[in-house]
């Protein structure tokens, strides 16, 4: 968890793709849940910054 | 091999997998033994209920996939003269004459053109694209090689409005070159990472040899890079040309008459009075069997192909 | 051909020749890389960047002469808050999560089963595969056949199996099981796809490693578990994301077998789209309907390469 952490205040690949990838899933299961309209309607949000953020941080050092 | 090996699976599990996995293969084949034999039914045969299992073969569904009929007065075809070939003969049977050609051959060759040229011309890009790839140092090769993939991915239906719209500008909507062009754009992320894959495994010494020899970087590649590279150009080429012979979304949508293909054609074969099952069964046969061919006949490569495209890079 | 180039390169010793083509292979990469590059932004990118302008608009595609109008980001708000479209991401969520459920149990069954080496295997291998390699849409149409209420195959097997009357219920028609005739025709037809990638992953596995869980005395249910399992999910995973990208778009299947009904029980976002583009020719509102879904395809595909580098670095 701290290797995590650190990963991420260094500007390192793995953890921020980490990041990017929970970012997406969570956007995903938001837009095809059956129970809140409320997460339905964010969830575009959340996965289009989820997307953007894979592209930049895949360009991060290893 | 010794003798004993823990990694050998028993005699016993192997009959016990065997017999499974063969009564998985029945189930799975009953649909198309299904539609290949509904496809020599007569049309009161086809529906009869409980299913027939034993029935009189005939050509009924084939003769009226590849015909128009229309029904005259009873006089009028008590009039007519005895029928002369024996496809006349079976439509008479069903009480009506033949009026003309139907479309799916037109359809089905369609499918043929549009097929093989998309394929070829994704294979050549293709591979001079795999070519450099995997030999070259390209800038920003990851995000080409990303950007290449992700264009697999769209959802036919997002692009289709502005390629609709486009095509509407250009002229190209129901035409072959665009559909030709569209099944390319769509084939050329598959092929150019299938041909990497294959042509990763050649190795770079050959090509380096005849670098020396005195070879240009393009002989090298036609005569050394190429030759060594036919199965995986051949095993793309299948799949290509599976991918654009049963594309359904793009031909609907973009396709009305001139060029549509026959997956947007079979559904709509139709006869007097409902859908004329042994007409479609006669259809999907001719339509699926080719495929089916191809797929017993190369199984070794496609097999290959499909777990190669999706885990390899 | 003669030229300059060609006859300095022949004439250098080899390092030196080599630097000399090597200055033209760059200029070779793009040219081999150039024409790929250009036909999928002619066909694929300036489409999407198109998608996306037109997303902010009113735009109707059956009415290219009417004033176009800037609506910002309206048609998003509307979507997203749109009780029926917010259904059919939940119709889609039921067809994604059977479908995968069902295909990764018997995909991974199978390939386990076959893993056996029994004679014939690469035979019936071959036989299961033939149902991927079909048009969707003519699978689709001929289980319409097989789906048939009252004389159809599917419900004389079930009448046979289980007694239960064949005119008492229809596949297809109301009653709430068209919902699941979709999911088994998509399971019938892609099941083999993740079979032959846990294949793959199975015979990816050195002997080795189970020779040695030998030697340790641990169980064949311990290997199964501790090794087989462990080992394979990797691929199962890549199976799992590309049939999920695959179903989410899923299309041409469904619109032959039941057409979005009945009512809107099977209505994939997907076909609901293009009701909306091609048939109201609402192109603006369906425009970002489409940058939805392909967004959302988009990021599940980054993930999906993301896991495709993993399985490699093996």
């Amino acid at each position: 968890m701290t290797g995590f952490l650190t990963g991420l205040l260094r500007l390192r690949r793995g953890p921020w793709e980490m990041l990017a990838s929970i970012l997406i899933a969570l956007g995903v299961v938001m837009l095809m849940q059956p129970f809140f309209l409320w997460a339905y309607t964010w969830s575009f949000l959340v996965t289009l910054v989820g997307t953007v953020m894979f592209i930049v941080v895949s360009h991060f050092p290893e | 091999m010794s003798a004993w090996s823990v990694t050998e699976p028993s005699r016993a599990s192997k009959w016990v997998a065997g017999l499974l996995v063969v009564l998985y293969t029945c189930i799975t084949l009953l649909p198309l033994v299904w539609i290949i034999s509904t496809s020599f039914k007569s049309g009161p045969d086809s529906i009869s209920y409980p299913p027939k299992i034993l029935f009189q073969p005939s050509l009924e569904g084939y003769v009226n996939l590849f015909t128009t009929r229309t029904r005259i007065a009873a006089e009028d075809f008590a009039a007519l003269p005895p029928p002369e070939t024996w496809y006349d003969r079976i439509v008479r049977d069903q009480g009506m004459v033949i009026a003309g050609q139907s479309r799916f051959g037109e359809r089905f060759l369609n499918s043929v053109i549009i097929g093989f040229g998309s394929t070829f011309l994704s294979i050549f890009l293709g591979t001079l694209a795999a070519y450099a790839f995997s030999r070259f140092k390209v800038p920003l090769k990851d995000d080409l090689l990303f950007f290449i993939l992700s264009t697999r991915m769209m959802p036919p239906i997002a692009v289709a409005i502005p390629i609709y719209l486009m095509y509407r500008e250009l002229g190209l909507s129901d035409t072959h070159l665009g559909m030709i062009l569209l099944y390319t754009a769509v084939n050329i992320s598959l092929a150019v990472w299938l041909l990497k894959g294959f042509i990763d495994e050649i190795p770079r010494e050959y090509e380096e040899a005849a670098l020396i020899d005195g070879y240009t970087r393009f002989q090298a590649f036609r005569k050394v890079v190429l030759p060594q590279a036919a199965t995986g150009i051949a095993s793309t080429a299948i799949f290509c040309l599976i991918f654009a012979w049963n594309e359904y979304a793009f031909a609907v949508l973009l396709t009305s008459g001139n060029a549509q293909t026959a997956p947007p054609f079979i559904p709509t074969i139709i006869g007097v009075g409902g859908q004329d099952w042994p007409a479609v069964a006669a259809g999907a046969t001719l339509f699926l069997l080719p495929v089916m061919i191809f797929t017993i006949l190369l199984r070794k490569h496609l097999l290959r192909g499909i777990t190669f495209g999706a885990v390899r890079k | 051909m003669p030229n300059p180039l060609e006859a300095a390169a022949r004439a250098t010793p080899a390092p030196l020749a080599r630097r000399v083509r090597g200055l033209s292979d760059r200029a070779i990469a793009w040219i081999f890389v150039a024409p790929t590059i250009l036909l999928l932004l002619a066909i694929n990118i300036f489409p999407l960047i198109w998608t996306v302008r037109l997303s902010f608009t009113n735009y109707a595609a059956n009415r290219p002469n009417r004033e176009v109008e800037w609506v910002g980001l309206r048609n998003y708000s509307r979507i997203l808050t749109d009780d029926g479209i917010w259904a059919n991401m939940q119709t889609t969520a039921h067809f994604l999560v059977w479908t995968i459920l069902l295909q990764v149990v018997l995909g991974f069954t199978l390939a386990w089963l076959i893993n056996r080496k029994f004679r014939g295997n690469d035979l019936l291998t071959t036989l299961i595969v033939l149902p991927m390699m079909l048009s969707p849409a003519v699978v689709g149409n001929f289980w319409t056949f097989l789906y048939q209420p009252q004389i159809g195959l599917v419900n004389y097997a079930v009448e046979l199996v289980t007694g239960i009357p064949a005119s008492s219920f229809s596949m297809l028609g109301p009653g709430g099981l068209a919902k699941w005739s979709i999911i088994i025709v998509d399971t019938w037809m892609w099941t083999p796809f993740v079979m032959l990638i846990c294949l793959a992953g199975l015979r990816s596995i050195p002997d080795y490693i189970y020779e040695a869980a030998e030697v340790d005395r641990a169980s064949k249910w311990r290997q199964f578990w501790t090794i087989t399992v462990p080992m394979v999910l990797p691929f199962l995973m890549l199976a799992v994301l590309f049939r999920g990208i695959e179903n989410f778009k899923m299309f041409d299947m469904v619109v032959l077998l039941t057409g979005g009904g009945p009512g809107n029980e099977t209505l994939l976002a997907s076909i609901d789209l293009k009701r909306e583009a091609f048939e109201k020719w609402r192109t603006g509102y369906s425009s970002a309907y489409a940058i939805i879904l392909f967004v959302t395809v988009f990021g599940l595909a980054s993930i999906y390469v993301k896991a495709l580098n993993k399985v490699k670095e093996r």
